[in-house]
């Protein structure tokens, strides 16, 4: 049997923190850890997986966002743990993310992690302002009789 | 001469093709049953109730929330006294009526969707419509199947799967109906399909006949019927990257009942990256002409051979007689994302005239003994080329196909939208892997000369000329329609709803309808006899994706202001209804 690369073994399924637990209590859960983590190579090498496997054709270039949703603003649907994107990249998710487990060793997966918890998630700015603050009218003082 | 009632019917039905042909139907049976009003898909409707005059009295009759976000491309249609909606995914049916105070429900039929399809739907997920043929509403569901349902119960009566999504085909086009065929195609140009028209019964939904777009001519069905050459379909393409090589057929079908031919457009070559495919990749960006009973080619015309721009010839070819050059033709004239007109003589695909509506600068022009684009090589893309700059019009289209023009036999002229984007193009190497996109492009976009981003027009189609224009500031992207009392209508990105006066282009009226309109309006006859315009409003398709933060159900997923229009999600956010507007 030939030696496994680093990476390379199954997933267990984990945990998602955001989920609320019935009762109070988490289920049983595996835990995923990334071999690769804050590994530099592993992010460039992650960046070019992530163009070769068509990745940006769906979320961008630079994973921006396009007819899938943006994976560098610090939001996440499924979980933002490297376990929980490794499971989205592995298995797919309904709304249209394909399944890769099938033709990406489970190390290329954890390289593509790497290269998205890399990016630099911009300062949450939940307000989108649409005209200066000075063209806004101050508020009218009641006038008392 | 005597003749039977039969015979008579035959020479009425005759004497109404032609008519309809020649765009001047006697009478307007006030319905709206096929995607583009007619066989001929001039969205002209006979009506004339609303007129220059009065139009300024429109007012809204009545609006219904679909529930559904994605983009409401396409139209309702009106059967009887019943109007029919079709929802972008999941693809909500639902049947009005007309006939009771405030339009309420008949029925409501809820497909079960398959949701993986989002992610194999290039550009949001919409639909553009249904069509009426033999008591049912046929239309597609974005994961690859076409259903029908019975128009007065609303039960399902079949269900084909006519798409594979494990190959990157959904199907988002308004089925077309020719005779006793339903005519179905897929999108995913973007996903490299092996691009394909299928012909379906109308009674049970039996796949009778697939006719691909390229490849050998046992697979295109070109047979002896063909004049375009043997097999031109795999020898202009490099290997077997015909396999792979796109021509989705996600736009609108014509058909021509005396010559029997349908007509409709195939899209871009897979992927953007040229120097993967190397040839004229026939027949992508082409029209077809195929028999409708069993698919056999006839004539096809390639507008674009050997794109580089991502022109799709999905855009509606629409079908008219009259006189080009001195000379009564019988004609189809088509707007392509390239930014020329086309008009071809339909017997033949004889091109007529071919000049540019939108501002172009990738070619010259068109030369009119060849077929072929007298190109500007500066404009060629490819990985080799790196970032090319400036190429006019942008891939979203001088106009795109979702967008479909009218054509008014009253006063001889052509509606559309437009666009004017400019782009740069870089393009990249790209594996194929079934299932994901297939691309290999990056495709900034900039305003076009003048800095408005787009216009509606009226053209002379036997001229090549422009007639008037409406400028924009964003890209103009609803269908039309046009009407008897020279009134066309028209929608904007920014949620506006506009009537012209069909004749000068001057403004006469304007609602703003909540969201942006990417949908076709159309014109019919009341339950009371009034004439009504009903229109979809919910921005999609390209602009959920171009708009920057349209959507706003997910709060994982925030988006930035669009780069070349960053003012856009001030005005709309999406939000599909349907609205009625009468006088």
């Amino acid at each position: 049997m030939a030696a496994c690369s680093r990476g390379d073994r199954l997933p267990p399924s984990v945990r998602y923190a955001d989920h609320v637990a019935a009762g109070g209590n988490q289920p049983p859960a595996g835990e995923l850890n990334n071999p690769f983590a804050k590994d530099s190579g592993a992010v460039s090498d992650g960046g070019r997986i992530f163009g070769t496997m068509n990745c940006d054709g769906c979320h961008g270039g630079g994973a921006t966002g396009w007819v899938g949703p943006s994976l560098v603003d610090g939001r996440w649907r499924y979980g933002g743990s490297d376990g929980a994107l490794f499971q989205s990249i592995f298995y797919g998710r309904p709304r249209g993310m394909p399944a890769y487990g099938g033709i990406m060793s489970a190390g290329a997966i954890w390289k593509v992690v790497t290269y998205i918890r890399a990016q630099p998630v911009p300062a949450v700015v939940p307000t989108q302002r649409f005209q200066p603050a000075t063209a806004e009218p101050k508020p009218r003082r009641e006038q008392t009789p | 001469m005597k003749l039977s009632l039969l015979s008579m019917h035959r020479a009425y039905v005759a004497l109404l093709v032609v008519t309809v042909l020649q765009g001047t139907p006697p009478q307007d049976d006030g319905q709206w049953t096929m995607p583009g009003k007619n066989y001929a898909s001039t969205r002209y409707s006979a009506l004339s109730q609303i007129t220059p005059a009065n139009a300024a009295k429109l007012r809204p009759i009545w609006n219904f929330s679909t529930g559904v976000l994605g983009g409401h491309e396409g139209q309702p249609l009106v059967v009887g006294n019943t109007m029919y909606v079709v929802t972008p995914f999941p693809n909500v049916l639902y049947a009005f009526d007309l006939t009771r105070e405030g339009y309420p429900l008949k029925w409501k039929y809820r497909p079960d969707v398959n949701p993986a399809a989002l992610g194999t739907a290039c550009c949001d997920a919409i639909n553009r419509g249904a069509v009426y043929a033999d008591g049912k509403i046929i239309y597609n569901l974005l994961d690859g199947h076409t259903v029908a349902v019975d128009a007065q119960t609303g039960r399902e009566l079949w269900k084909t799967q006519i798409a594979d999504l494990g190959q990157g085909e959904t199907t988002p086009m308004a089925p077309f109906v020719a005779g006793n065929r339903v005519i179905v195609g897929p999108s995913g140009g973007e996903f490299g399909i092996y691009g394909w028209v299928k012909g379906l019964d109308v009674a049970t939904g039996k796949i009778l006949w697939t006719a691909h777009n390229m490849g050998p001519d046992s697979l295109m069905l070109a047979g002896a019927t063909f004049g375009g050459g043997a097999n031109v379909g795999a020898s202009t393409w490099t290997g077997e990257s015909w396999k792979r090589g796109g021509a989705p057929v996600w736009g609108w079908i014509s058909y021509d009942p005396q010559l029997n031919l349908i007509y409709f457009g195939t899209g871009n070559p897979s992927p953007y990256n040229t120097e993967q495919r190397p040839g004229e990749n026939k027949w992508t960006n082409s029209v077809l002409a195929r028999r409708p009973a069993n698919g056999a080619l006839v004539w096809a015309y390639q507008f674009t051979p050997h794109d580089s721009w991502d022109y799709d010839a999905n855009a509606e070819m629409i079908l008219a007689d009259f006189v080009v050059g001195g000379r009564m033709r019988k004609v189809l004239v088509h707007f392509d994302k390239n930014g020329f007109a086309y008009t071809l003589d339909r017997v033949t695909g004889e091109v007529l005239v071919a000049e540019p509506f939108a501002n172009v600068n990738w070619a010259k022009g068109i030369d009119r003994a060849t077929g072929l684009p007298m190109l500007d090589t500066t404009k060629q893309t490819g990985v080799s080329r790196g970032e090319v700059k400036g190429i006019c019009p942008s891939l979203e289209g001088g106009k795109s196909p979702a967008s479909p023009a009218a054509y008014s036999p009253h006063t001889g002229l052509f509606y559309t939208a437009t666009n004017n984007l400019c782009m740069n193009f870089q393009a990249a190497e790209v594996t194929r892997i079934p299932g994901t996109p297939y691309i290999g492009a990056s495709t900034p976009y900039v305003a076009g000369p003048g800095g408005h981003m787009g216009a509606f027009i009226a053209w002379d189609a036997a001229r090549g000329r422009k007639v008037w224009e409406l400028r924009e500031k964003y890209p103009v992207w609803s269908g039309s329609v046009v009407t008897a009392g020279d009134v066309v209508f028209f929608g904007t990105l920014d949620g506006w709803f506009k009537a012209a006066d069909a004749r000068t282009g001057r403004e006469l009226w304007k609602f703003k309808v909540g969201s942006g309109v990417v949908g076709a309006p159309i014109s019919f006859r009341g339950a009371d006899g009034k004439q009504y315009i009903a229109v979809y409003a919910g921005i999609g398709g390209d602009w959920f994706l171009l708009s920057g933060d349209v959507r706003s159900d997910d709060p994982a997923d925030v988006r930035p202001p669009a780069d070349f229009a960053p003012d856009l999600a001030r005005h709309t956010s999406q939000g599909g209804s349907v609205w009625i507007f009468g006088l």
